[in-house]
């Protein structure tokens, strides 16, 4: 029997809308929000959440969890982006270093065709859909964005990889002149570039997302501009930014904070509120805009889809 | 007029940091701020209430040094509080539990109990009975420096530039020491 599972952020075809329409709409809503400048509502409504123009057509997530989204200025004015600065708030500032026109991806390793490829070349390969995913750092607080992009299995069904590649590997682009803190040496926070990994079957778990964008505008550069991952059951420091290179490979991947701490950070880095972090506590996790704590989930409340990947290893062993 | 600076100086960080919480509400991680400006507040003016006697010959606080002790407790107590009611909300199992299991929990305990010794004992009466032992505040901020050192998730340049700064200091006070124990 062949049964299609669907996944709890699929859409019907019937509730898409279609592109032409969605331009129609779009313009008409342009032109609505012309008309009503006099009254200057919406506008000033949009301006107090300083969301630019949105810019991507997508397919919605209908959020069944009800999550309640952060809000754009939230997400994209506490970042951790030790490539700028170790300063949440320092780094929207100091990002415009970063520029992401004609945005080159290398994709190697265990591949068909090893290739270099332009970023938009390679995203047009894909439609682009919206995802509400829950965001955990290890540091103990979290939020929810809705992102833009394609899936990450998508990516690994046009990169084609060899059936000996076993795990995919990402690099962040290293340029001294864009990142600051990579030109620091042995005063850098983390040795660069940054490194991230995934094991096969998570990468092609239908989770993994490849996201070029957040509120349906292009990824601000604080966010990781242009493609960064996004893994919602593992703690944030996974979902790597303004990647440049990926690799297929056969054996694990040494990740950046693995490699500065391998007794805090491990390979898998999923969220478990049962297992600390040696020197805090992951129980509980402190919502961006909250005053008080709420309860960790479960890596971050996707067990159903993620759990059945780590049946029998040792969570307090493969952190 | 120079307590009344010194108060206005010390209460400055806890003003500003109820006017963006309370007032401004442009804080996104509450919790987490308030143990920056609370610890940051309390490890500075510590380390400032040992200098005192290095800058006496320009500023003369040596009066007021007690006063500006009391007000780097008084931070130390409300970064503690931050961990009792809003962190842990009064769950006193997890607050034993994470200060048994973590060093980085139980290093800032030990400190803040050496801070609340010297409390009680900066009387009058009792400072003259107990003085050497408020030698333990060297103690308390090197635990204090370490416990601020494990908070980070990796150290960057500009906590480089704090410890940097820790380091001056200590060297300044060990010096001061060397050259008094000379002199008599």
């Amino acid at each position: 029997m062949n049964i299609i599972k669907k996944p709890t952020w699929d859409i019907k075809a019937s509730e898409v809308t279609p592109v032409e329409l969605f331009n129609k709409r779009r313009t008409f809503i342009k032109l609505g929000a012309a008309s009503l400048v006099a009254s200057g509502a919406l506008i000033e409504a949009l301006a107090k959440d300083n969301i630019p123009v949105l810019n991507l057509q997508y397919l919605k997530d209908k959020n069944i969890n009800n999550l309640k989204l952060n809000t754009y200025e939230q997400i994209t004015t506490y970042n951790n982006f030790y490539e700028f600065t170790t300063s949440k708030k320092g780094v929207e500032d100091m990002a415009h270093t970063l520029k992401t026109d004609n945005w080159e991806i290398e994709i190697d390793g265990l591949v068909e065709k090893p290739m270099k490829i332009q970023l938009d070349d390679l995203t047009k390969n894909f439609s682009i859909e919206e995802r509400i995913y829950r965001f955990r750092c290890v540091e103990g607080w979290s939020m929810v964005v809705p992102w833009n992009g394609f899936s990450l299995a998508g990516l690994i069904k046009f990169a084609k990889p060899l059936s000996s590649a076993k795990y995919i590997r990402f690099e962040t682009k290293y340029d001294e002149e864009m990142f600051p803190d990579q030109s620091r040496g042995v005063f850098a926070s983390v040795e660069y570039p940054y490194v991230e990994g995934l094991r096969m079957d998570e990468a092609m778990n239908e989770l993994s997302f490849m996201a070029t964008g957040l509120y349906g505008s292009n990824l601000p550069n604080q966010n990781g501009a242009p493609l960064r991952l996004v893994v919602p059951w593992k703690y944030g420091f996974k979902s790597i930014k303004s990647i440049s290179k990926i690799s297929f490979v056969d054996k694990e991947p040494l990740n950046t904070w693995q490699r500065a701490n391998k007794r805090e950070y491990g390979f898998f880095a999923n969220v478990n509120p049962n297992v600390d972090h040696p020197r805090w506590s992951q129980k509980r996790e402190r919502v961006l805009g909250k005053f008080l704590k709420q309860k960790t989930l479960m890596y971050n409340g996707y067990e159903k889809e993620v759990a059945h990947m780590y049946s029998g290893m040792d969570l307090r062993k493969f952190i | 007029m120079k307590r009344l600076l010194i108060y206005l100086i010390l209460l400055s960080p806890l003003v500003l940091l109820s006017l963006q919480i309370l007032i401004f509400e442009n804080v996104v991680e509450p919790i987490k701020y308030i143990y920056t400006v609370t610890g940051a507040t309390a490890t500075v003016i510590l380390f400032f209430t040992i200098s005192i006697s290095l800058i006496r010959k320009k500023i003369n606080l040596i009066k007021y040094r007690r006063l500006i002790g009391l007000f780097g407790f008084f931070y130390a107590l409300l970064h503690l509080m931050n961990f009792v009611v809003f962190d842990a909300e009064f769950d006193i199992i997890f607050i034993i539990k994470e200060t048994i299991d973590k060093p980085f929990i139980y290093l800032g305990m030990t400190a803040f109990f050496i801070l609340i010794f010297m409390t009680i004992t900066s009387t009058k009466g009792l400072f003259k009975k107990y003085k050497k032992q408020h030698q333990f505040i060297y103690l308390a901020l090197i635990l204090a420096t370490i416990h601020f050192v494990m908070a980070q998730k990796s150290i960057s340049i500009l906590q480089l530039f704090y410890i940097g700064m820790i380091f001056i200091i200590a060297y300044c006070k060990l010096l001061q020491k060397i050259v008094e124990r000379n002199k008599s």
